[in-house]
């Protein structure tokens, strides 16, 4: 019966159901709450305020916005010109390549990517291993300043970001019908042409998930920042985590992360309505 | 001042849980809260050997942690915490802390005075000190070309892109407020604007703000210069004892770590009986090297080896005329602080 199939399926999504309820839709109701709230010592009291919100606005902490929203977009952007064709190319090669690359791109993933990152450290810290190479090969004479600066922090981000593009466009380019690429060529497309006209418009839904997927994250990615720039770069996401554990002002750091929220959704929100118009 | 040899730390605290996780001992359990790595671990098996009682060591990460755990528990389930100043304060003002029983405690008179009736229990009925961060500056004297005296010096043109901090906005922040003759208490929000002015100053110097493994930074070259935990100034003397540390002559801020019976302890006797047993010279001295903080117990000091006297016991001339704990402020200074902290940061870039 198709009633009673529709009770087990209910059932069956009941425990999902209650578990999003409880501990996805509760704490982000708890926090928007609390971002009204008053600050009162390590808490805050009862009483409601905007000024958590109209403080957002100073320029010191509206900065932090701009901050990460500029390097969301300068990794995105880097991601997409390194992931895309990674992705295409590898998906375009023999099955037992392709699978390869897949495999070798997501290896390095198994490892926690704190790890990974502070393995960055030992090999391009002052005197690390890459200044001891350079020196003894007497191509440098003394330490190289890497780390800590603007650069390495997009670089780390393109490195933790990258496979998100990767798989995506891997994926979708995978189920590529080459004879239409063909077929383009045949009716005198350029290469160019046939990219722009069949192969981009087909592989559109695969770099449309990479970019939320890269950008959305990258938001909120501020230990990179904090790893690899040594602090400097100040994002909302060091920011939140320093009006919580340090400063103590729960309901500002409320108000921050629901901006937060609110921009990444509104970008989001923008990419896959252009997704639906495709 | 939460960071300590973690890794070491996370194999002690790992191996403590499992050793005494279980069932109580002969003579009770002493439910012990606290970060990892606050005792060696031949301190604590000696305890659990020689008074029958078994330790369960609970870690927690940050002193607010602790806090909200204490809150959530109304003062029970822990016999025995180890936090910092400041959050002991607001611990005792909720009345989650019980008065000791002194009479329990024949070595308290062990304690340096120094380390005693300070802003967070003015009358010492409460707590016990273990260890102490003072804050210095450590460098390189063969990367740095000039004689580093006092913070001022950190914003010498000399030490550009080469100074290293840590990221507590109230010791940074207090280091310009002690540059321009201010208490690192003050509540006056000019003061601490005047202080960021000055601190955005310093941005062109600083590398690096970390709090974890900043020590690193400097042994390997990566700055030159540091404002770090005493934790960490202990380890980087270790491994390059060539590196100089200073007390800053515009004046030394420091903070203490101290021990408190919760008010509903289940087993208040066998905290008694841990401080009583921590307070021995000779243990505590051993304690306070594998801490790598300020001994804050004149007994221990002559236990203390020649090669952590230099930075774990204070010189003689240093009082509490001259030395300044970081207090709790008003939340509008506060506010202040991380204002000028934040744009600071935005600065260094």
């Amino acid at each position: 019966m198709n009633r009673k199939k529709q009770r087990t399926a209910n059932l069956a999504v009941l425990p999902m159901y209650l578990f999003s309820l409880v501990f996805v839709a509760g704490p982000l109701v708890y926090m928007l709450v609390l971002s009204f709230m008053t600050r009162d010592g390590f808490g805050f009291q009862n009483a409601f305020t905007l000024e958590n919100y109209a403080k957002i606005f100073d320029e010191v902490y509206f900065a932090t916005f701009l901050e990460s929203l500029k390097l969301a977009v300068i990794s995105t952007a880097a991601v997409i010109l390194l992931g895309y064709p990674f992705g295409l190319g590898a998906a375009l090669l023999p099955t037992k390549y392709a699978r390869f690359f897949r495999t070798a791109q997501m290896i390095p993933y198994f490892v926690n990517s704190l790890l990974r990152l502070c393995g960055w450290i030992i090999i391009f810290r002052a005197n690390g291993l890459l200044d001891k190479v350079l020196m003894a090969a007497g191509i440098t004479d003394e330490p190289l300043k890497l780390l800590y600066t603007y650069p390495a922090v997009v670089v780390g981000m393109i490195y933790v970001l990258l496979p998100f593009m990767f798989l995506s466009v891997y994926q979708v380019a995978e189920k590529l019908d080459l004879t239409l690429v063909e077929a383009a060529r045949d009716l005198g497309a350029g290469k160019v042409r046939a990219f722009l006209s069949v192969t981009l418009p087909l592989t559109m839904p695969g770099l449309k998930t990479g970019i939320v997927l890269t950008f959305i994250p990258s938001m909120g990615l501020f230990f990179i920042a904090s790893i690899l720039g040594g602090n400097k770069v100040v994002l909302i996401g060091s920011l939140i985590e320093e009006q919580l554990m340090r400063a103590h002002n729960q309901p500002f750091a409320a108000a921050l992360s629901v901006a937060l929220m609110l921009l990444t959704g509104v970008v989001c929100g923008i990419l896959m309505k252009k997704r639906r118009d495709v | 001042m939460k960071k300590l040899a973690l890794i070491l730390a996370a194999l002690m605290a790992a191996g403590t849980l499992t050793s005494c996780g279980g069932g109580a001992g002969e003579n009770g359990t002493l439910n012990l809260f606290t970060w990892e790595g606050m005792f060696p671990e031949e301190v604590l098996t000696e305890f659990e050997e020689t008074t029958g009682i078994d330790i369960n060591y609970v870690n927690f990460d940050y002193d607010e942690t602790m806090l909200m755990k204490l809150q959530a528990a109304n003062g029970g389930d822990y016999d025995l915490i180890i936090a910092d100043d400041y959050i002991i304060e607001t611990a005792i003002a909720e009345g989650l802390v019980q008065k000791l029983d002194k009479s329990k405690i024949p070595s308290i008179g062990n304690v340096n005075p120094l380390y005693q009736g300070q802003f967070y229990d003015p009358t010492d009925e409460y707590t016990v000190p273990y260890g102490a961060g003072v804050q210095t500056i450590v460098y390189n004297p063969a990367n740095v070309g000039i004689d580093i005296t006092g913070y001022a010096d950190l914003w010498d043109a000399s030490l550009a892109d080469s100074v290293g901090i840590i990221s507590n906005y109230r010791v940074i922040n207090g280091m310009a407020l002690k540059v321009l003759g201010k208490s690192y208490n003050t509540t006056e929000t000019a003061d601490i604007a005047a202080a960021g002015a000055k601190l955005n100053e310093l941005a062109p110097n600083i590398r690096l703000i970390k709090d974890d493994y900043i020590q690193d930074d400097l042994v390997s070259g990566e700055i030159n210069a540091a404002v770090m935990y005493t934790s960490q100034v202990t380890m980087a003397k270790l491994t390059d004892p060539s590196l100089e540390v200073v007390y800053p002559k515009e004046g030394i801020g420091f903070g203490i770590m101290a021990m408190f019976v919760p008010s509903k302890a289940p087993n208040a006797d066998a905290a008694h009986k841990f401080i009583e047993f921590i307070l021995d010279p000779e243990r505590g001295a051993k304690c306070y090297e594998y801490l790598g903080y300020y001994c804050t117990a004149t007994a221990s000091e002559p236990y203390i080896t020649e090669e952590y006297r230099e930075f774990l016991t204070l010189p003689a001339e240093f009082s509490k005329d001259n030395m300044e704990m970081i207090e709790n402020i008003t939340p509008e200074a506060d506010d202040a602080h991380i204002a000028a902290w934040s744009e600071f940061k935005g600065l260094c870039e």
